[in-house]
């Protein structure tokens, strides 16, 4: 069996592919130094290969074998000397075609993070500039004006607190005050046209109502002195109201003006009689104030609509304001500066900055600490 | 680098030189056959007097360079074979390598034996084929060739026995094995 099977094997050997004769091999196999097994295996390839064939038929005939070997030597030299430094070249080339590759991989990665950091800076820009008014508003816009309001004299505020309380005052003192006169700006009319109303009425009165009135303008005082005290918490529950409140407490401020209007046509018939001068003194007052009051309640709805968001409303309440060239019209300047900052125009918000400061006024110093900043 | 291509096979050098362009792979695989070359040679050289070692071996490696880059080179022996007798032929005209018939089929049986080499199955069909060839010589090549291959004698004990030449031999082995090459493609055909 083992027989037959080495026999089968062999059988494939007819046809087993055997390498050419190497360098060495050739003059052993014509000097006789082959092995038995080696040289079967020569002749095995010398059977199909004419090339080993006819060079060992040349050596042996030719018998030129020194020159064979330095030739062969030399050609071999040759081949590796042409072959040599195609190949460095070639490895060089290679090592700089990846070294540029590397170098534009780098410069696209480079590229590729400015572009996204580029673009993440913008998004956050976008993002900072989009939450700053929201973020900004609650905070800037009160604070300006509260100081403002609290280093500046007295308005005629908050309505109910300061029209309620003298009442309650002179009913108590039961002596007749100015109310409001004593507490907004232009007093001095108000004081004058009550003193007057009291030298009509007696002289013997007047040394009495006059001492009521100091008293009330003392208790006054401290009233004016805790309306501004309270005055952060008076504008934080304004800032509940709504824009339509607003407008009514407005329309309110309105009325009395009309009323007032009425009053003062009546005003020179109460003159007449001494017992209408108490009326005539009360309201003679207002008749001085109402104009800023009104101004003042504007002013107020425009803060509310202000601190709401609501700026287009707000500037345009605030325009309104823009022929008055007191206090409430400074503020109302600066507060659309702020608006028109708040929207981001600039130019306007420079422009209104700047009449603030030409204006000359309390708010100077702000104003122009905004202008800077801008 | 060069070591480890001097372990590699002709095809694969071939493949190599081909499609990778290696120049180092086309310099291991001429320098495999440099020595056959200078040896076939060397008649040129000392009958032709205007040979020179010098520019006969550049220019015939330049040829093979060539051939190499643009023909089908099937066995390596026999491309270089024939380009350096193209090269002494006709010094100024390129005629590219073309296998002859007995070489196609001869390699072809080659590589099925090859193939069959971890294949138990298909080993034994191409025994039993081979079988069948060899049944089919006549009786003088089939002695050769099994004396040859199956008793593993030498050239010179065969040539003796049979009073022939180690040539003559060589060339009555070669012609039965093409002989028995051809037979195995026929069947393998007629399958």
């Amino acid at each position: 069996m083992s027989n037959s099977i080495s026999y089968n094997e062999r059988l494939l050997k007819i046809f087993a592919g055997v390498r050419c004769l190497n360098k060495d091999q050739l003059p052993r196999y014509l000097e006789g130094r082959l092995t038995d097994i080696e040289k079967h295996l020569v002749e095995q390839h010398l059977v199909d290969c004419d090339l080993c064939f006819d060079a060992l038929q040349i050596l042996h005939k030719e018998g030129q074998l020194e020159k064979y070997v330095r030739l062969s030597n030399g050609i071999q030299q040759y081949i590796r000397d042409s072959i040599k430094p195609v190949s460095q070249l070639q490895k060089m080339e290679r090592y700089v075609r990846k070294a540029k590759k590397r170098e534009s991989m780098l410069i696209y990665f480079w590229l590729v993070a400015f572009i996204a950091g580029g673009g993440a800076l913008m998004y956050l820009m976008q993002q900072y500039n989009r939450n700053k008014p929201v973020m900004a508003r609650p905070a800037a816009v009160p604070v300006v004006p509260a100081a403002a309001m609290a280093a500046s004299p007295p308005p005629a505020t908050d309505s109910q607190t300061l029209q309620t309380r003298p009442v309650t005052l002179a009913s108590s003192t039961g002596a007749v005050t100015t109310p409001p006169a004593t507490v907004t700006p232009p007093p001095p009319a108000a004081n004058d046209s009550a003193k007057t109303a009291a030298l009509k009425k007696a002289a013997e009165d007047s040394l009495a109502r006059k001492a009521a009135a100091v008293a009330a303008a003392r208790a006054a005082d401290s009233l004016r002195k805790k309306a501004a005290a309270k005055d952060s918490v008076a504008r934080h529950t304004v800032k509940k109201d709504t824009p339509v409140m607003a407008a009514a407490t407005a329309d309110k401020t309105e009325k009395p003006v009309k009323q007032d209007d009425n009053n003062t046509a009546g005003k020179e018939k109460a003159e007449s009689s001494s017992n209408a001068s108490k009326p005539a003194a009360t309201k003679a007052a207002p008749s001085s104030s109402t104009v800023v009051d009104t101004d003042e309640y504007l002013y107020r709805a425009a803060m509310v609509y202000q601190q709401q968001g609501n700026l287009d409303e707000a500037i345009s309440r605030y325009k309104r304001l823009t022929a008055n060239t007191g206090r409430v019209g400074e503020m109302a300047r600066y507060q659309m500066a702020v608006c028109y900052r708040s929207k981001g125009q600039t130019g306007k918000a420079k422009r209104m900055f700047k009449e603030v400061v030409r204006m000359d006024g309390t708010m100077k110093q702000a104003a122009q600490q905004a202008l800077d900043n801008l | 680098m060069y070591q480890q291509l001097s372990n590699l096979s002709d095809k694969e050098l071939i493949a190599r030189a081909r499609k990778l362009k290696d120049r180092e792979a086309e310099g291991v695989l001429l320098e495999r056959y440099s020595h056959l070359l200078v040896a076939i040679c060397l008649p040129a050289l000392k009958n032709n007097a205007g040979a020179n070692a010098q520019t006969l071996f550049p220019s015939l490696l330049q040829r093979l360079s060539n051939g190499l880059k643009t023909q089908s080179i099937q066995k390596a022996s026999e491309w270089v074979h024939q380009t350096a007798r193209t090269y002494f032929a006709h010094p100024d005209k390129q005629i590219p390598y073309y296998p002859s018939r007995e070489a196609r089929e001869q390699l072809h049986t080659e590589n099925r034996v090859e193939k069959a080499a971890s294949n138990t199955i298909e080993k034994q069909t191409l025994i039993t084929q081979i079988q069948q060839a060899l049944a089919g010589l006549s009786t003088d090549d089939r002695y050769l060739v099994e004396q040859f291959y199956l008793e593993n004698k030498t050239f010179a004990d065969l040539a003796a026995q049979k009073g022939y030449t180690p040539d003559k031999v060589r060339h009555l082995l070669k012609k039965a094995k093409s002989r028995l090459a051809m037979q195995l493609t026929n069947q393998s055909h007629v399958k």
